[in-house]
């Protein structure tokens, strides 16, 4: 498998005829197939790297954080970048590198967690929508034309002011910004798949609503559902920063990648560097988690295929 | 055309109640009590029950939600507690500032993205096309707030060519007034060109693998004429969809813009609504903006209709 290597284009045509003529596993040799387009989409390992690098981040912030986030030096403040600090220190002394670490963290849980809403209570709205049909289906989908009704960015600043400021205001207020995306389209897959053969058999042998539901609807829905959802990380944690640049979200002390740019653009003549960091990990994570949407899309969903 | 015009308004009636509906319930949200939010501790207590009366936020939701409702439909969108005058008169003071900045952002998008878009797909794979695809992804991975320090640091802090902050009305000082819009209408403009590029490419290599470009091309016509007059106009349907999915990005990105350059525009009023905690504001400038968000979805949509008959004659 691994001759396939990525952007090696000629290896697709090659492949039928070095494979064994009976294929004992067509499940798992669909995994596989489904693994290789992956792999072979040219930016996904790059990608991947990022999304690692972000996740140990995340998660080892402690030990790997060369600096207390928090501390401050007022005799070190504005130092340019060194070997004790890596990427400088801001305006208060403390390490940039390290801010930008468990600012790792921030950005990871609001997409993660915010996503995660969204395709639970867009899901399970889309399902109702789409199994119940007729007035419960007008009015959820209504519900979620109203949520779209509103530019994203300003439905996300006005409930994340009402809700406090703080990560679980901006993570609920994103997650109601992506719901609707899910409940459509997770209403439309209910609707082509409940038209299907199978679950008139599954209806007609006598199986339940909620048992066809979990048992037919779900599993095949997932594949769009996994593709949206990879791709909305990616915005997700871009809004996040956005909320945080402009004050909602994280709040000082605490860093996080927005909150931290907007700190820094004061400082841009004497120290560039405080915007640098996080501005750099920021974009390097959107653009990698792009590219793993990517590959995710194309492995899933050969039709969009490019 | 006027019939699918008459249904697109109709549909848009229950969406438009239940955005009503969500504004509402927007100052109902907060943890706690509303006043006690919008109002620092040591506000006299007279003060906070008055805030209250005129609020109505003493009586029992129903009530509110019909007086509220019926001030509405009357054009009342209620008062800034800030400042204490009327919504719409804080917006109408801020709406030039955000129009012109919308306005010129939308013709330096369209300025830098139709070439690139064009060449990109014309010279398929070539350093054209690589150099055009990475600026897409570079400008639809880059936020708003990033591409606009990077020209603030580059134009405004280093070479000083140009102004950071503030704003000069541009119909009453013609050059001093682009230079105060030069820099926020190019970091709004670069996102949007992004997308536009990305679309118009993908679009345009769809319209050239067509037969009708075979037989343009057969029939001896320049490589310039077949993309301008065969492909690009069949390839402007899908950059139409994407402006119009694209004016919720637009307008949250004036936000930042108009908050970063610090321009005195609507999607700065919302910033400094929210942070001032004056609800009644937030409120009717959510609300305005929706509606408008709305209106410009069915501008686009009917749009449709004029630009491509098969969708009129549906």
């Amino acid at each position: 498998m691994a001759s396939s290597t990525p952007g090696s284009g000629i290896a697709e045509p090659v492949a039928p005829a070095l494979a064994p003529p009976a294929v004992p596993h067509p499940v798992r040799a669909r995994r596989w197939r489904t693994l290789r387009h992956a792999a072979r989409a040219r930016l996904a390992p790059f990608g991947a790297a990022v999304l690692l690098v972000a996740v140990a981040a995340a998660l080892l912030a402690p030990l790997v954080a060369p600096h207390d986030p928090l501390k401050q030096d007022l005799n070190r403040a504005l130092a340019r970048p060194d070997r004790a600090h890596l990427l400088g220190t801001d305006n208060v002394g403390r390490d940039v590198l390290s801010r930008v670490i468990w600012g790792t963290r921030v950005s990871l849980v609001a997409g993660l967690g915010s996503v995660g809403i969204a395709v639970l209570v867009g899901g399970l709205l889309g399902l109702l929508a789409g199994y119940a049909g007729g007035r419960v289906d007008g009015l959820v989908m209504r519900l979620m034309d109203a949520v779209l009704s509103f530019p994203p960015l300003v439905l996300a600043l006005a409930l994340g002011a009402v809700l406090g400021a703080g990560l679980t205001g901006v993570v609920i207020a994103l997650g109601v910004v992506y719901t609707p995306t899910f409940a459509r389209l997770m209403r439309g897959q209910v609707l082509s798949i409940t038209a299907r053969e199978y679950v008139d058999a599954a209806r007609a042998l006598g199986v339940p609503g909620w048992r066809i539901a979990w048992s037919h609807v779900l599993p095949n829905a997932t594949a769009p559902i996994v593709v949206q959802a990879s791709l909305s990380v990616a915005f997700a944690i871009l809004a996040e920063a956005s909320l945080s640049f402009l004050g909602l979200g994280v709040q000082p002390p605490g860093a996080s990648w927005g909150s931290m740019i907007n700190a820094g653009r004061g400082y841009l003549q004497q120290a560039p560097w405080i915007v640098f960091g996080p501005g750099a990990a920021l974009f390097v994570t959107v653009v990698g988690l792009n590219f793993v949407g990517d590959a995710v899309r194309d492995a899933l969903d050969p039709r969009l295929r490019v | 055309m006027g019939r699918l015009i008459l249904r697109r308004l109709a549909a848009t009636v229950p969406v438009l109640l239940l955005v009503t509906a969500g504004v509402f319930a927007l100052i109902h949200l907060t943890p706690g009590d509303p006043i006690d939010a919008m109002m620092a501790e040591s506000v006299d207590d007279t003060v906070k029950r008055e805030l209250r009366r005129d609020l109505g936020l003493d009586r029992p939701l129903y009530l509110q939600y019909a007086t509220w409702m019926g001030r509405l439909l009357q054009g009342d969108l209620g008062r800034s507690i800030r400042n204490r005058e009327p919504v719409i008169e804080n917006v109408s003071r801020r709406i030039k500032p955000s129009l012109q900045l919308a306005g010129l952002a939308m013709a330096i998008s369209l300025l830098v993205a139709t070439p690139i878009g064009i060449l990109s797909a014309a010279r398929r794979n070539s350093a054209v096309d690589r150099v055009g695809t990475s600026f897409a992804l570079f400008g639809i991975c880059m936020p708003n707030f990033l591409i606009a320090l990077l020209l603030i640091f580059v134009f405004g802090v280093t070479l000083r060519w140009l102004p950071i902050s503030g704003y000069v009305d541009p119909m009453e000082e013609p050059w001093d007034g682009l230079r105060s819009l030069t820099l926020p209408a190019i970091t709004l403009g670069l996102a949007l060109a992004a997308v536009i590029t990305r679309t118009l490419r993908s679009s345009m290599l769809e319209a050239l693998s067509e037969d009708y470009i075979r037989t343009a091309r057969a029939k001896g016509l320049s490589d310039g004429a077949v993309v301008r007059r065969h492909a690009l106009k069949n390839a402007l349907i899908p950059v139409v969809t994407v402006l119009g999915l694209q004016l919720g990005t637009l307008i949250g990105g004036a936000v930042i813009t108009e908050y970063v350059f610090a321009l005195p525009g609507v999607g700065r009023l919302v910033v400094d609504a929210v942070f001032a905690r004056d609800y009644p504001l937030v409120q009717g400038v959510v609300l305005l903006i929706a509606v408008g968000f709305i209106l410009s979805n069915l501008a686009v949509d009917l749009l449709y209709g004029f630009i491509d008959p098969r969708i009129r004659h549906r």
